[in-house]
């Protein structure tokens, strides 16, 4: 007996890792990874020109100093702006003018400052492209300090005294946990994020792969020297098992080489912006556990629907109301994450279509009591159990049947009757 | 330990609506060669699936090899349904080792056995090819070692020279009669009445899901009387169906198989044909298992009608 279940997880999985979809997957997951933290560093270093901008000034007073403010706008080493004097004249024919050479690729772009731009506060930009805005919002805040100081000045007040009276406050966060205190500068916030998509496309990923196979055993009719071999839940458990070793195979890969690049990067692992937090055992465990659990769930109720229909196509009609649950634990997350103790984030994290994706959250941001993290657990184990045994009747029957494809009900009288 | 390697008593299915099986019992002695017949849709693929546990009978018993039906009995099992499959991207050595790993032998002992089948039935050059390269000839035999490899007591096969060329045939009867010879038993589901004709040591005939025939071949034959006539002719025989005397005829296409009322003689019917028609042969015989299975069939239902 064991020996079969043996002999079906070994075939299952073996199919499964030797598919150019899994190899190129597998070796691309961390290429991805990489270039994710790869292309923001190197954008980030290769802005480009600088942009050639005239300043023209109808108050004919602010234009040197907005010159000088500009021109020491810098990109690391680089000044980012390019700045000419635009002169004085801000009517329409000097405008085209500089329209003109903007389409002639002679300029980027011009500053247009009113004559009432100190009381107003309002100013024009044209340029060939206005898209830029990390590069318009450091023009209008450099140009904005020279306005506002000239407006202090003239109220007989100091700039740089109010400068500093006025300065912003910040806020730095530390994350308190049982492995002490970090600081966290919205990472906990971005991996949760990137996890809990991993988790979700993974399982849906994976169970569809079930789905697909059953169907394929269907239509190439293997099933039935299969079914005459071994009964129908070895045959279920196998497929189930191999299929999942195989996914768990690709996380195991994906999460070497990250752990890897981390050390390469010298612990601290770069995403963008954000330096990674830390990634506890806890954290590993619990998303390599969710995954499964998550996986055999799902998995289960794909193979029931491969086993009663006959083709890809007409699984689709009865694969949305199996998977509504997950959706909806997906649509959850802003709200779990905003409390994650709160009533709301407690009670769905124990129902266990969804809880594989919000006990998983809920452990990212915090962790969770212990009791409730072992009930929901135990909740979906128990539930993974009776979906193995619904499916596995479903199965026995199903693969049998050929030609219309059957509504719930009639699967229902199968499970009752099989 | 008894005598049969299968017992059906009184197994019964039914369908949402229809009945597929109905108190069927068969007795299949070991080490025979039992034809299992009947018309489309009799509940032949039904019946071996519930020896398979593929269904699971409504009510009935079933025995395999002296015991009750279990999964380790099944495993002494090789059953070729009708429905062929095989993994469609699995190298055919790796198939075929794996179709004896779920009947329970080792990898080890499947490989070394594999290769006298493959060159048996000259698959050797493909070993290590994809089942979805084989042609549909190929698959039948490839199936057929997958079915046979565990070197199970009992060898269950539907149709299984449909699709083969004569050559291919010759070489898969000869294995039927090879396993036969080694002490296995068989069960052999077939439309081909002159293959079944010609293997088989018993047959049963189920029509409509209930027994209507069942005994050796010899004694069927023998029960359906001397009364057949092989006519071989030149020239129009289409007016010996109405002759006096003459029950059935049926046309082989060489010759005409007639069928006598019990009773009647062949006299007559030699008289009429040799005026009218240039005789090449005429001979007693008995009736084709072809004849009687249409007989039956034909009773059978004017019966249930």
């Amino acid at each position: 007996m064991s020996a079969k279940l043996w002999a079906i997880v070994k075939r299952e999985y073996l199919e499964r890792v030797r598919t150019k979809a899994f190899v190129i997957g597998t070796i691309l997951g961390p290429v991805l990874m990489s270039g994710m933290m790869l292309v923001p560093m190197l954008a980030a270093r290769a802005k480009g020109k600088p942009l050639r901008v005239a300043v023209v000034d109808a108050t004919g007073q602010l234009g040197a100093e907005v010159e000088r403010a500009l021109a020491d706008v810098r990109d690391g080493e680089r000044p980012r702006f390019e700045i000419r004097r635009g002169g004085g004249d801000a009517s329409e024919g000097a405008l085209k003018a500089f329209n003109q050479e903007i389409n002639e690729q002679a300029l980027d772009g011009y500053l247009l400052l009113p004559r009432d731009v100190l009381e107003a506060g309002s100013m024009t930009y044209y340029g060939r492209n206005v898209s830029n805005f990390a590069d318009l919002e450091k023009l209008r805040s450099a140009v904005g300090h020279v306005i506002v100081s000239r407006r202090l000045a003239s109220a007989g007040l100091d700039p740089t005294k109010v400068g500093a009276l006025t300065r912003d406050t910040e806020l730095r966060r530390y994350r308190v946990s049982a492995s002490g205190e970090r600081e966290d500068q919205g990472a906990t916030f971005v991996l949760a994020l990137i996890l809990l998509m991993i988790l979700y496309v993974s399982i849906l990923m994976w169970g569809q792969m079930v789905m697909t196979s059953v169907i394929e055993e269907k239509t190439s009719r293997v099933v039935e020297v299969m079914a005459s071999g071994v009964p129908s839940t070895t045959l279920l458990l196998g497929k189930l098992i191999g299929v999942g070793a195989a996914g768990l195979t690709q996380f195991l890969v994906w999460a070497f080489s990250l752990f890897g690049m981390s050390l390469a990067a010298g612990g601290a692992l770069v995403i963008g912006n954000f330096v990674m937090p830390e990634i506890t055992p806890l954290l590993l465990a619990s998303f390599v556990t969710f995954f499964l659990l998550g996986y055999f769930f799902y998995s289960s109720l794909y193979a029931a629907i491969g086993a009663a229909v006959n083709t890809v196509q007409e699984a689709q009609g009865l694969v949305f109301p199996v998977v509504l649950p997950l959706i909806l634990a997906m649509v959850c997350w802003p709200a779990v994450m905003q409390s994650p103790d709160g009533p709301l984030a407690v009670t769905v994290s124990m129902i266990p279509g969804m809880s594989p994706l919000v006990m998983f959250l809920r452990i990212v941001v915090l962790t969770p009591p212990a009791w409730q993290m072992l009930l929901s657990i135990a909740l979906l184990v128990a539930a993974i159990l009776f979906v193995i045994w619904f499916a596995a009747r479903v199965y026995r029957v199903g693969i049998l049947m050929y030609g219309k494809r059957p509504t719930f009900p009639e699967i229902v009288r199968w499970v009752r009757h099989s | 330990m008894n005598d049969y390697a299968l017992v059906l008593e009184g197994i019964s299915k039914a369908f949402a609506g229809h009945v597929a099986v109905k108190e069927l019992s068969l007795r299949v002695p070991r080490n025979s060669i039992f034809g299992l017949l009947g018309p489309n849709g009799a509940g032949k693929t039904t019946t071996l699936r519930m020896v398979m546990d593929i269904l699971g009978p409504d009510a009935g018993t079933i025995e395999i090899l002296g015991a009750p039906a279990d999964h380790a009995a099944r495993d002494r099992i090789g059953y070729m349904p009708e429905e062929r499959g095989l993994y469609p991207r699995m190298v055919l050595e790796e198939q075929l080792v794996f179709m004896a790993a779920i009947k329970g032998v080792p990898q080890a002992e499947a490989t070394k056995r594999l290769q006298p089948w493959l060159e048996r039935l000259s698959l050797a050059d493909w070993r290590r090819r994809k089942t979805n390269e084989l042609s549909k000839g190929m698959q039948q035999k490839a199936q057929f070692i997958a079915t046979v490899l565990h070197e199970p007591d009992v060898l269950i096969v539907d149709e299984p020279m449909s699709g083969l060329d004569p050559v291919g045939t010759d070489v898969m009867r000869e294995a039927l009669i090879d396993m036969r010879r080694a002490g296995t038993t068989i069960v052999l589901s077939s439309h081909q009445m002159e293959t079944v004709e010609r293997l088989c040591d018993r047959v049963a005939l189920i029509d409509g899901g209930v027994k209507v025939l069942d005994g050796a071949v010899s004694e069927v034959k023998a029960r359906h009387g001397k009364n057949t006539v092989a006519l071989a002719f030149e020239g129009d025989g289409s007016f010996i169906e109405g002759l006096p005397g003459v029950a059935r005829v049926t046309d082989h296409g060489q010759y005409f198989e007639v069928r006598l009322e019990d009773g009647a003689d062949p006299q007559p019917l030699l008289k009429a044909a040799s005026e009218r028609l240039r005789l090449r042969r005429f001979e007693i015989v008995e009736p084709s298992l072809h004849d009687i299975f249409v007989e039956t069939v034909t009773r059978h239902r004017e019966e249930a009608a």
